[in-house]
């Protein structure tokens, strides 16, 4: 019951400043209002809902009572709720927060709760993106289990204090910092040699108040010190702020929030050299289904990149869905099954591209061939449907399998194959795919699966093929085996 | 027998009172805090600047600490000795000292009590701030006061059209301190 009006009551905050979109860049609205508006503590809401119902119409106002709401909302702080960096949660949470807000955010937040399914809420308390970086980056380290990258990584954000010293801040000052982010090296270490199953430990050293603000205060300082020494790069996009006050007010403060320049510097100065890519994706009402991704680094490794969600205002941790990892070649079988199909590339080839032949798995997987010289390649005429390499059920007239035909005895067995017999007549027959009832089955030469062995000689395109003749004459040669009854793996 | 055990039971029973109740993150970061006082007071005595002083004050308690300032030559606290106090936070230096003129002055951001209006103690407050760079701020901003944001409104007037009207209302409000205040 009370669950409801608190529901009702969040949306009607929402609905008020979505008639006000201007608001984030307005004067009249300061952050800390803004800074509000996500929190689940809806008692914190209660006298922004309080401003925002009597001053529907804003302009309405006399100047005493801007100036009153304005003073009122610069003192209004809110009590940040919830752990400075929380365990990882489903991303479904965000997209129940604004199931009754705008559409955009509604369409947008369930969309990322599929692409990105899983969340890290940082607390509100003006540290929550450059809390968000730095733990992405100790979390990523830690994602490796690598031990010797882990002291690599220690001693390069050691070697950065001489940037420290080269911008004049004492070292009795900031090795207070250095000490604490030291220590969550040294955890690192210690949880791999462990073997710890997760990264509770690194959560844990992220909600001590103190450790973790020493930690963020010294990327604080890194990214200032970075800035400082490479001027020319980021001073055009402060103007007419000097970048000396940007530092000494924006990023070496203990509560200013991270902006765009800042976070780019913080890349560019501490995360980008470990390897790490970064990513932001932007939730606001710009058309579109989906969140404005932005990355920050040339290359986000999809192992190794920090990825934060933005709303106005405030960082989270976010993570994409795990990508499945897809063995089967991005190549279309299909289109060499085609039987009025002329040779692609006549030059290239010595030998009679009849249609038997195009049927070879093995050459369509190499690229060579797709891209083509001619330009009216055969690829673009083929249907684009994405079938199963493995199942070709509507190519079966297609595929004469002249071996087939000549397969007199495919009970041979296969178990102990002796290369060394210079018998001429091995078994490759029994390789081949017998005529099932639901048509036949390829199953594919492995070399095809490793996208390095795609580069087959032009000039021998058999080469690695079981349909190469040469093979029988090979004294090595050693057929691939394989039941066709065996189940796939 | 065990004297030592004894004594150190009946003489400093709160210090075991605290170890005990503190769990181990905040006996850490108060170390930390002891830790960063030490090397300050330490920087501040090995290489002190000119017109400027701080100890922390003699209870042996390093979250207190008492300064001087002197007032800066060709302005109208030149040669006026100033007192203030610097209480640190648990958490220093993630949150800013509080720091209050002991001494009576008259400045556009002070105000009666001794509170300072000084963006750096408060949201523009970083932790590489010290109370050196503190003192060191303070005593230029006796020299130029920022009459945009005054917290004595008389003063702000008074400084920017009557300089001699001024430093009469500063040395008037002046008032050496002995040193037990």
């Amino acid at each position: 019951m009370s669950r409801q009006a608190n529901c009702g009551h969040t949306s009607a905050v929402f609905s008020l400043v979505v008639k006000f979109p201007g608001c984030y860049q307005d004067a009249l609205a300061p952050p800390a209002f803004f800074r509000s508006l996500g929190l689940p503590n809806l008692a914190a809401l209660e006298p922004v809902s309080f401003i925002m119902s009597n001053s529907s119409n804003m302009n309405a106002l006399s100047a005493d009572e801007m100036e009153r709401f304005q003073k009122l909302s610069n003192d209004f702080e809110p009590e940040a709720p919830g752990l400075l960096v929380s365990a990882k949660q489903s991303s479904q949470s965000i997209a129940m927060e604004y199931a009754n807000a705008d559409p955009t955010f509604a369409t947008k937040t369930n969309a990322l709760a599929i692409t990105h399914p899983m969340t890290r809420v940082m607390k509100r308390d003006g540290n929550c993106g450059w809390r968000a970086m730095a733990f992405g980056y100790f979390e990523t380290l830690f994602s490796f289990r690598d031990l010797l990258r882990v002291e690599q990584e220690r001693i390069r954000i050691k070697s950065l204090n001489y940037t420290l010293d080269q911008v004049g801040y004492p070292e009795h000052l900031y090795e207070m910092f250095t000490d604490a982010t030291d220590e969550v090296f040294a955890q690192i270490s210690t949880a791999i040699q462990n073997s710890d199953p997760d990264e509770s430990f690194l959560v844990n050293a992220f909600n001590d108040e103190y450790n973790s603000n020493s930690i963020v205060m010294h990327f604080r300082l890194l990214t200032g010190a970075w800035m400082k020494l490479n001027r020319a790069q980021y001073e055009p996009f402060l103007e007419p702020i000097p970048l000396d006050q940007y530092c000494a007010t924006e990023i070496d403060t203990v509560r200013s929030e991270i902006d765009q320049v800042g976070l780019q510097a913080l890349t560019d100065g501490v995360i980008s050299n470990a390897g790490f890519g970064v990513e932001v994706l932007y939730l606001d009402r710009s058309r579109g289904d989906a969140v404005t991704p932005h990355q920050f680094t040339q290359n986000c490794p999809s192992d190794a990149t920090i990825r934060l969600l933005y709303r106005p205002g405030h960082y989270d941790i976010i993570y994409r869905a795990e990508q499945t990892v897809n063995v089967a070649p991005v190549v279309n079988f299909q289109y060499a099954m085609t039987s009025d199909y002329v040779s692609w590339d006549q030059g290239a080839l010595s030998f009679d591209a009849n249609p038997h032949l195009m049927a070879i798995p093995n050459l369509m997987a190499d690229p060579a061939f797709a891209m083509g010289g001619a330009p009216m390649s055969p690829v673009s005429s083929v249907s684009p449907s994405p079938a199963s390499p493995y199942r070709l059920s509507p190519t079966q007239e297609m595929y004469p399998s002249p071996m087939q035909s000549n397969a007199i005895i495919p009970s041979i067995p296969v178990s102990s194959p002796t290369p060394s017999l210079p018998s001429a007549a091995p078994p490759p027959m029994t390789s081949l795919p017998s005529r099932s009832n639901d048509g036949p089955q390829i199953r594919l030469n492995p070399l095809v699966m490793r996208p390095s062995l795609n580069h087959l000689p032009v000039t021998a395109p058999f080469k690695n093929s079981p349909y190469n003749q040469a093979h029988f004459r090979n004294q090595d040669f050693e057929p691939i085996h394989w039941a066709p009854n065996e189940s796939r793996k | 027998m065990d004297y030592t055990m004894e004594d150190t039971q009946n003489s400093a029973p709160e210090s075991l009172e605290t170890t005990k109740l503190s769990g181990a993150g905040q006996r850490n970061e108060t170390q930390s805090v002891t830790k960063r006082l030490q090397a300050e007071l330490m920087q501040l005595m090995m290489s002190p600047s000119p017109g400027i002083s701080a100890f922390p004050n003699a209870d042996g308690n390093l979250l207190a600490w008492t300064a001087t300032i002197t007032g800066p030559t060709e302005t109208p606290y030149e040669g006026l000795t100033l007192k203030l106090t610097f209480d640190f936070p648990n958490n220093y230096p993630y949150s800013p000292p509080t720091v209050l003129f002991k001494t009576p002055i008259y400045h556009p951001n002070v105000d009666f009590s001794g509170r300072i209006c000084l963006d750096i103690l408060k949201d523009k407050w970083s932790a590489v701030y010290n109370v050196q760079t503190v003192l060191v701020s303070l005593q230029s901003l006796l020299g130029e006061p920022n009459n945009a944001s005054p917290l004595n409104a008389q003063a702000a007037e008074l400084w920017d059209s009557d300089q001699a009207e001024f430093k009469k209302h500063v040395l008037s409000r002046h008032r050496d301190l002995d040193d037990e205040e």
